[in-house]
């Protein structure tokens, strides 16, 4: 039986596309058949996290108007062979696609795939109820920071309106020393607002920065903190039970380091 | 024996007088006298003072009434509807009350109504949700914040209160609210407003809020 996802997080630039792109190969390196859909009509970015941006051929907006079947517009991961991207169009608007659209495509692909993560728009507009529409189950992501946590909440009553009980928290861009000393909401801090069920806390990590750039998403990098992070989110979609890990701190000679602006 | 001649109640109203059976004007009247001139803390200047109507005749009455006025106290007489000759005061002072007693009355059973009707909300309110109801709320979760209740009742929250809450929104100055944690950005009781302080601490017990003198007054209590 194949799951839908939605990754949403109302603010924007919070990681819901870095997010979707790590599950995405992370499902996909256990086996899983994964198609992502990019609901960002207009600002797409999915396809860029992936480094597939010159094999797009056909987009959503082609196969909810129905110019084409959607496996012509599906595009297979150079690396993984059962992750593939449906794109979205660039030049379109959110008005493109309705809600039923996306249900009727999500109900074509249930048939194919494992798993399907819609990559949901920042915002509580048409985007967004577009998004979730077809989903079951919503992964919330949010950051440390209160104008994050309040747009999260936020999401998370709308999701309640529409009549999504499944919802996962994921926290995004933890920075342990920034917690430590105070600076920053810990997690209890975030469950006293959100409670709702977390599955996921990521560290900030550079080497998002530097995948993101190459167009190969961290999840695959052994050396990752981040990396490590979304593989046990992946373990936990997967119905294991992973514990949360402990996130390494600053030593004493990297924050010497800092100290000395190096 | 001389303070059982005249005997004071305290009633709702005021202060309502009875006298032993039998006893003379003369010693009544003394008897007052004395206790208004001793006891000066405990008539009150303003206090309505009631005297039995069929315990002397009118212009003995009128003879006390007059010393209680002296000592800056109000007095009248008891069951004044029955009086042969309502003066055109007493009957405006009637009426006056008569409707006094209606408003009382249909307040009361408004408020009897708004007890009976109250709106249970069953999960946590998240920010941008609005409760407007003209009865009272109850919730049964958190009130997040940027989350807002509007009750024309009070207000009870079995959680965290973070959000906006008005209790009494259309007038009520007996409203109040109740939360386990009580945080609000806001709190406003009828046409009153409070803001929280910058600093904000997690209380660690259940507290009420309500209108006392005039201004919104928070208090610990026990649940």
């Amino acid at each position: 039986m194949s799951e839908i996802y939605v990754i949403t997080s109302g603010k924007g630039g919070v990681g819901k596309t870095t997010t979707t792109a790590n599950l995405g190969v992370g499902l996909a390196m256990r086996g899983k058949k994964v198609v992502l859909v990019d609901t960002d009509t207009g600002l797409r970015n999915l396809d860029l996290l992936l480094g597939l941006e010159n094999r797009i051929m056909y987009d959503l907006i082609d196969v909810t108007e129905g110019r084409v079947p959607y496996k012509k517009a599906l595009v297979r991961h150079k690396k993984y062979d059962t992750l593939f991207l449906l794109p979205t169009s660039q030049v379109k608007d959110k008005m493109a696609v309705n809600p039923e659209q996306l249900v009727a495509l999500c109900k074509e692909l249930r048939k194919e795939f494992d798993y399907i993560l819609i990559d949901c728009p920042a915002g509580i507009e048409q985007g967004f109820k577009t998004a979730i529409a077809a989903a079951d189950t919503a992964l919330v992501v949010t950051m440390p920071e209160i104008s994050a946590v309040r747009d999260a909440d936020k999401i998370i009553g709308e999701l309640g309106r529409a009549d999504k009980q499944d919802i996962k928290l994921i926290v995004n861009r933890i920075r342990p020393q920034m917690v430590e000393n105070g600076d920053m909401l810990d997690m209890s801090d975030i469950n006293d607002i959100l409670s709702i069920d977390c599955i996921g806390q990521v560290p900030d990590d550079i080497k998002v920065v530097t995948s993101t750039n190459k167009g190969e998403p961290c999840i695959t990098m052994d050396d990752s903190q981040a990396g490590t992070a979304y593989r046990n989110i992946v373990a936990r979609m997967c119905g294991e039970s992973v514990p949360f890990m402990e996130f390494a701190k600053e030593g004493f000679w990297a924050r010497l380091k800092h100290v000395f602006g190096k | 024996m001389s303070d059982e001649i005249v005997k004071i109640k305290g009633s709702k109203s005021g202060l309502q007088l009875s006298f032993a059976e039998g006893a003379a004007f003369a010693a009544v009247r003394k008897d007052i006298e004395e206790k208004l001139v001793s006891g000066t803390g405990f008539f009150l200047r303003g206090t309505l003072v009631l005297l039995p109507k069929d315990a002397f005749s009118e212009t003995e009455r009128a003879q006390l009434q007059k010393m209680f006025h002296e000592h800056g106290l109000i007095c009248r007489t008891m069951n004044p509807e029955a009086q042969p000759t309502p003066s055109e005061q007493v009957r405006r002072e009637n009426e006056q009350e008569k409707q006094r007693q209606a408003a009382a009355q249909a307040q009361a059973a408004s408020r009897k109504e708004k007890v009976q009707e109250m709106v249970v909300v069953n999960r946590t309110l998240r920010g941008g949700q609005e409760i407007r109801t003209e009865s009272s709320v109850m919730v049964c979760g958190n009130v997040n914040p940027g989350a807002q209740i509007i009750a024309g009742g009070s207000i009870d929250i079995r959680g965290t209160c973070r959000g906006m809450v008005h209790a009494g929104a259309f007038g009520d100055n007996t409203a109040f609210i109740i939360a386990d944690h009580l945080m609000p950005t806001q709190i406003r009781i009828s046409n009153l407003i409070a803001r929280s302080p910058d600093e904000m601490e997690k209380t660690e017990r259940a507290e009420r809020a309500s209108i006392k003198e005039g201004r919104i007054v928070i208090e610990p209590i026990e649940r």
